[in-house]
């Protein structure tokens, strides 16, 4: 039933998010892709119909919320200096483009990797991986037939 | 540059593909059976699924098209390059359940996946084949571009001559071996990437001094080029910002390089190991087209350099760079182009010996596959050139062309098919079919308005595959909740448990 309401509320959100963008509201547009992707995330955790929003908010959550942060800075700075020459530099970019660097691009991408090998087992533990190899075995139809009177 | 430079970089480039050759010829002793000709094999560990996949992913589109659409409209497209989060987003959602299908039954192509989630359905298959069909073309001519572009800047070759040259090398490996040496061959080109991304960054900070200069000379000489292009969003309509946030965000995940490597892998808890891997070689990428296009951008301004084309952005930064940059960066291209190529080659052989056939209810015998296979891979290599040659487009657009399409293909049936067990088959089969009569519609137009026999404009200059995207997605999404309504599709047991897993 949850997860029925999460795919409902991502198709909305497909929609009023390229509804926003064609009408000229592209970065609202941006936005509103962030808490679709927090939909996806949430389905993503969903193990035998419970979510772990734990693996929800790390890494992901803080992913999403350093984007949220890299479109805000981005979008002001370009705005603040929008002749393209700032009156100061961040390790030489622009400043609305070094808030992309930063946030959009390094932090994340190292937050992510680094942060999915450290939720590893809570994600799938070997246990869960071997009951499932179990259960594949169990309910193949070679080891229905071969267990038939 | 001198006859006998041209033929250095002719031989390092040649080289690479020699290399590809050869391990293409030595991994045949693990093709065991058609099977595992055409992906079926989980015998990679992470580091080199990491590594094929980023170079399948980053293509000639990253190192040819980026840093040209960098130089001729700012950094908007580093967006594109520089969401590397959603690799890894991808593994997290949906890498466990694509890989534990594979455990459920013989798994060799994406079409096999699609059988078991959506139990059989012939029709589903039947649009899948023809969505990645069209979407490996477009994705494929932009290698053809940009293999065109690189020997034409050498030797102004004819770019029908060389496509095809490239071609009949990159079939002769990928017959060989098929999936197996595909995998190993790309890891192998996606190092060359790496190697050249190191070499080519510390060009640009030797050349330039950092990035603070590429600022300053834009700013203070008369070169034409525009400052608002160094912000975030460079000088294209915020439109193009967004869609090159959108699309490798929501679309990384369900691109058949993705996809199907996550299935050849030995195990699922490999893959945050191979999501490290993928995401750390992708920024060295990432880095290297920045570095080429700001170099592009501060050579121009300084009047060291003319740039013709934005494509030959990569290769005139090369030149000006010297030997030891062109050896490294010519034959980086080359493996860029391959390692896609040499995939959607597969992916098309896959598509027209087994599910093609399979949709349409005729059995080809797997040997019989691998002939077909290879006759598919000949016809496909020639769509991308027929493509390449009709819609004049520049790389990078091409290739997100090429990505768009393909996530339309594959995103009712991989991400909403496993995210959600309510996706019934006849929602799915109505979101693809919409899907391909919305890409035949953008592609169409875009078309039309290249011969100036159209005007129409996308609401909001917002690129025409956003709008496939999201029609697909709502279309399977809709239709699956009124399908529910009065039938449900019923899953065996074992898929159901790969979708809980």
């Amino acid at each position: 039933m949850i997860e029925t309401f999460l795919i409902i509320a991502s198709g909305l959100l497909w929609l009023l998010m390229v509804a926003l963008a064609g009408a000229g509201h592209w970065l609202a547009g941006l936005y509103v892709l962030l808490v679709l992707l927090l939909v996806y995330a949430i389905l993503g955790t969903s193990h035998k119909g419970r979510f772990d929003l734990r693996l929800v908010l790390f890494p992901t959550g803080v992913w999403l919320l350093s984007w949220a942060a890299a479109f805000g800075l981005a979008e002001y700075f370009a705005r603040a200096y929008d002749s393209g020459v700032p009156a100061f530099t961040i390790f030489g970019f622009h400043p609305s483009f070094a808030a992309i660097v930063i946030l959009f691009w390094i932090f994340p991408t190292l937050l992510m990797g680094f942060g999915f090998e450290a939720v590893k087992d809570r994600w799938l533990s070997q246990k869960q991986w071997d009951d499932f190899l179990a259960g594949v075995h169990e309910a193949s139809p070679d080891k229905q037939d071969d267990e038939a009177p | 540059m001198s006859i006998g430079v041209k033929y250095l970089i002719l031989a390092s480039s040649f080289a690479v593909l020699a290399i590809s050759f050869l391990i293409g010829f030595w991994a045949r002793r693990k093709v065991t059976s058609p099977e595992a000709f055409i992906g079926g094999a989980k015998i990679f560990g992470p580091l080199t699924v990491g590594l094929a996949t980023m170079a399948a992913v980053g293509s000639a589109f990253a190192v040819v098209g980026v840093p040209g659409l960098v130089f001729s409209t700012g950094n908007a497209i580093l967006l594109f390059m520089f969401a590397a989060p959603a690799f890894v987003f991808g593994y997290l959602v949906i890498g466990k359940k694509v890989r534990a299908l594979a455990e459920i039954g013989s798994v060799a192509s994406l079409g096999d996946l699609s059988d078991l989630r959506f139990n059989g359905h012939r029709g589903i298959k039947l649009l899948l084949s023809i969505m990645l069909f069209i979407g490996a073309a477009m994705y494929l001519s932009a290698q053809v571009e940009a293999c065109a572009r690189l020997f034409g800047n050498l030797f102004d070759w004819n770019e029908l001559v060389i496509a095809f040259v490239i071609f009949a090398i990159l079939i002769g490996y990928t017959v060989l071996s098929g999936e197996i040496g595909g995998v190993l061959t790309q890891a192998f080109q996606g190092l060359v990437i790496v190697v050249a991304g190191f070499i080519f960054t510390a060009s640009f900070f030797a050349v330039t001094g950092g990035f603070g200069p590429v600022l300053e000379v834009i700013a203070n000489t008369d070169s034409g080029l525009d400052p608002s292009a160094l912000t975030a969003w460079g000088s294209l309509p915020g439109a193009y910002s967004f869609a090159w946030i959108l699309l490798p965000a929501l679309g990384i995940m369900c691109q058949p390089q993705v996809l199907t490597r996550m299935t050849m892998l030995r195990t699922p808890r490999e893959l945050p190991k191979l999501s490290l891997y993928a995401v750390i070689t992708n920024m060295i990428t990432g880095l290297m087209v920045l570095a080429i296009g700001y170099c592009a951008i501060y050579l121009v301004a300084a009047g060291k350099v003319a740039i013709d084309h934005p494509d030959t952005a990569v290769f005139k930064v090369a030149d000006y760079l010297g030997i030891s940059a062109q050896l490294f960066v010519y034959p980086a291209v080359l493996a860029a182009a391959l390692s896609t190529s040499s995939l959607f080659l597969s992916l098309a052989g896959t598509i027209v010996s087994r599910d093609l056939p399979g949709s349409l209810g005729i059995n080809i015998t797997p040997v019989r596959q691998v002939t077909v296979s290879r006759i598919a891979m000949l016809l496909m290599g020639l769509a991308a050139i027929g493509f390449a040659a009709l819609s004049g487009d520049m790389v990078a657009i091409l290739g997100t062309y090429g990505f768009g399409t393909l996530a339309a293909a594959t995103f009712p049936i991989f991400v909403i098919g496993l995210l959600w067990r309510g996706a019934s088959s006849r929602g799915v089969m109505l979101g693809m079919l919409t899907a391909l009569a919305t890409t035949l519609g953008g592609v169409g137009i875009e078309i039309l308005k290249r011969f100036n026999l159209s005007e129409f404009a996308w609401p909001g200059e917002v690129p025409w595959y956003v709008f496939v995207l999201a029609a697909s997605v709502t279309v399977t999404i809709a239709a699956s909740l009124l399908d529910r309504a009065w039938s449900d599709d019923q899953l065996d047991r074992r898929v159901r448990m790969a979708l809980d897993l």
